[in-house]
């Protein structure tokens, strides 16, 4: 684990105990319990970019279980089905697919709830919501891809609903989301609508459950932490306050990522050396290596700032041959050939899980996941997303019917073309910069907390650009950031999703009281 | 010696793009060309913003938001206008906001609140 930030102050804990004694007192669902309500709905929602839905249905499914974490029977809801975003004057935006998880019993004002979207732009929130911190999650193993389909799916003893309710949201034009006529999906394709739908429809959700006074937590993963700046920023300005946002895999400014546009990289990749040493290091390919991977990590770091990125920033300019040392150097971080280096100095992650190793790709979301070219796992040219993207999806077409008791004829959509066509243009850029949304909704509530997630060996999001981006907040920003072994859903490891439980825990209770 | 290796290289290169897989939609994933190039010709001029240039970065947001809820271009929001127009925190604030008790508070007036009230998270 690396803590790069002092820890939030006021470890207040917050009245677990006490909403634990009442879930307790009410005796736990079993999954079989007699109030169930399986619900089938027959609306047909399309995920194209023109589609437009008629008539909205927010009728819902409901299903009672109990969790067991650490001794204690949780008893739960689970709520799934469509809630109407209205804009503000009351006319109807979009149709939003979600999961609700509540715990049964809890005092709502002092019962945190947390927003949960995944990114793309495009893909529905089914990472989040089959993998991490659902009372249920699918087994993966990854960075192993031996795990046989069906994924089991499983009780979640890291999950969050001992701390906070759970609503997982997909976004417009993915999951079963889709725009109300006359509005199309494409109305909110871009940043700015698609944080404003979402504002809208968190808003409606805390009306019409009645938790307009419990403490709020939105949680963004990829995209999502694009997304969910933007949205916090809007959320604060209309006067619902924010307790805290949650980061995992973050993209806080497209122009400072430098893999995320088409071809040669123009920016400087220094953000990404510390995840192509800990790629190398997993592989044993790092010479630089001491087996203490924090304190290597902290080294290339260092390296990446004082002397990569000037090295980096001058090749983009002439592309002249760099000191023999320097390549050297490089060389023993990331086990990457010299001869590598030499033809594309500023290092993009492409070049990178190409060349690692001969005749072998390297997962883009996991950097350990490997596969031999040509072989199966390697069909998409990227094996991480082609092992677990094929368990997710099968699992959603049953999770829904079998275990959340909503049926569609529609299909879900986990990726949609969202992306082909999103206005990405944001305050005044092409490509967002949602650093200074964080900026005003600070300005608008100090008492904002920020947690920054991911994975060490996440080669699209990496941990560095990361600490870069939110560096220029200044080192005074509430900004908590942790980064464990792990890709890009860093939550598949078995071993850092526990980390990451107890770090959310700390983090809630530090941002979840009282103002 | 190094000059071979970088043409071995290249050539690999060029060999590995060849290898034409149909790659999934990455998350985040490449944005559309065009914003692409738009984004190539402002990152020439422009960097990433810190202190006095990212504070103005984020007035920009709510500037935006206030222009927005300012429907009928006076440059001023009295409570209710304020909170209809989707700045609700302004109308939350209100009083505090509205120091000379006018009724009606400007863009220059909430910024010098804010200013009043930073705290050790404000982005100076």
């Amino acid at each position: 684990m690396l803590t790069f930030q002092p820890a939030l102050r006021g470890a207040r804990r917050i009245a677990a105990s006490a909403v634990l004694a009442a879930v307790a007192s009410c005796g736990g669902g079993d999954g079989g319990s007699t109030d169930s309500t399986r619900y089938v709905d027959a609306n047909h929602y399309s995920m194209a970019a023109g589609a437009s839905l008629a008539t909205p249905n927010e009728t819902t499914s409901v299903t009672h279980r109990a969790l067991t974490l650490g001794g204690t029977a949780i008893a739960y809801t689970a709520t799934a089905g469509h809630l109407t975003a209205l804009d503000a004057s009351q006319a109807a935006e979009a149709s939003i697919f979600y999961v609700a998880y509540t715990a049964d019993g809890a005092a709502a004002a002092a019962r945190p709830v947390t927003f949960f979207f995944n990114g793309g732009p495009g893909s529905a929130t089914i990472w989040l919501h089959l993998g991490s911190f659902a009372p249920r999650r699918l087994v993966t193993g990854v960075p192993a891809t031996t795990q046989a389909l069906p994924f089991p799916y499983v009780d979640n003893v890291d999950s969050l609903i001992d701390t906070s309710d759970l609503v997982f949201v997909d976004a417009v034009g993915t999951g079963l989301s889709e725009a109300i006529a006359p509005h199309t999906n494409q109305t909110y394709w871009g940043v700015d609508a698609d944080a404003g739908v979402l504002r809208d429809f968190v808003q409606r959700w805390l009306a019409v459950n009645g938790r307009t006074a419990s403490p709020l937590f939105l949680f963004g993963e990829s995209y999502g932490t694009t997304r969910v700046p933007v949205l916090t920023r809007l959320l604060e300005t209309a006067g619902r306050r924010v307790n805290g946002v949650v980061e995992l895999s973050s993209i806080l400014d497209y122009n400072s990522n430098c893999s995320v546009a088409s071809g040669a990289p123009t920016v400087s990749c220094a953000g990404f050396l510390p995840s192509y040493a800990a790629v190398g290091s997993y592989y044993d390919l790092a010479s630089a290596a001491t087996g203490n991977l924090d304190a290597d990590l902290a080294t290339v770091r260092s390296y990446a700032d004082a002397t990569y990125d000037p090295d980096a920033i001058a090749w983009l300019g002439n592309h002249a041959l760099l000191p023999d040392s320097h390549i050297a150097a490089l060389v023993a971080f990331t086990g990457l050939p010299a001869a590598v280096w030499d033809a594309q100095f500023d290092m993009d992650f492409d070049t990178f899980r190409h060349h690692l190793i001969a005749n072998t790709t390297l997962g883009v979301y996991d950097g350990r996941v490997s596969a031999p070219v040509g072989s199966a796992l390697d069909a998409q040219d990227e094996p991480s997303n082609t092992f677990a993207e094929p368990g997710f999806e099968a699992a959603i077409r049953t999770v829904l019917p079998n275990d959340l008791g909503f049926t569609t004829p529609s299909t879900y959509v986990l990726s949609s073309d969202a992306i082909d066509t999103w206005d990405f243009s944001h305050g005044g850029r092409a490509l967002p910069d949602v650093v200074p949304d964080l900026g005003a909704a600070l300005s608008l509530d100090p008492s904002l907390k920020i947690l920054f997630l991911g994975g060490e060996h996440d080669l699209i999001t990496p941990f560095h650009q990361t600490e870069l981006d939110i560096a220029r907040l200044g080192s005074a920003a509430p900004v908590a950031l942790h980064f464990h072994p792990g890709g890009h859903m860093t939550y598949l490891d078995d071993g850092s999703r526990p980390l990451m439980k107890a770090e959310l825990v700390a983090f809630y209770a530090s941002a979840s009281g009282a103002r | 010696m190094r000059t071979v290796l970088i043409v071995s290289t290249i050539v690999s290169l060029l060999a590995a793009a060849t290898v034409a897989r149909a790659t999934p939609h990455l998350d985040p994933g490449k944005p559309p060309a065009s914003a692409q190039q738009a984004a190539q010709a402002e990152t020439r001029t422009r960097r990433a913003s810190v202190g006095a240039t990212l504070d103005s970065d984020a007035e920009r947001h709510l500037r935006a938001s206030f222009e927005a809820a300012d429907t009928a271009h006076h440059g001023t929001l009295s409570r209710e206008e304020a909170q209809a127009g989707g700045f609700g925190w302004i109308a939350n604030h209100f009083d505090a906001i509205d120091t000379q008790h006018m009724g009606r508070v400007s863009f220059d007036d909430v910024k010098r609140y804010l200013n009043l009230h930073r705290s050790g998270a404000s982005t100076k």
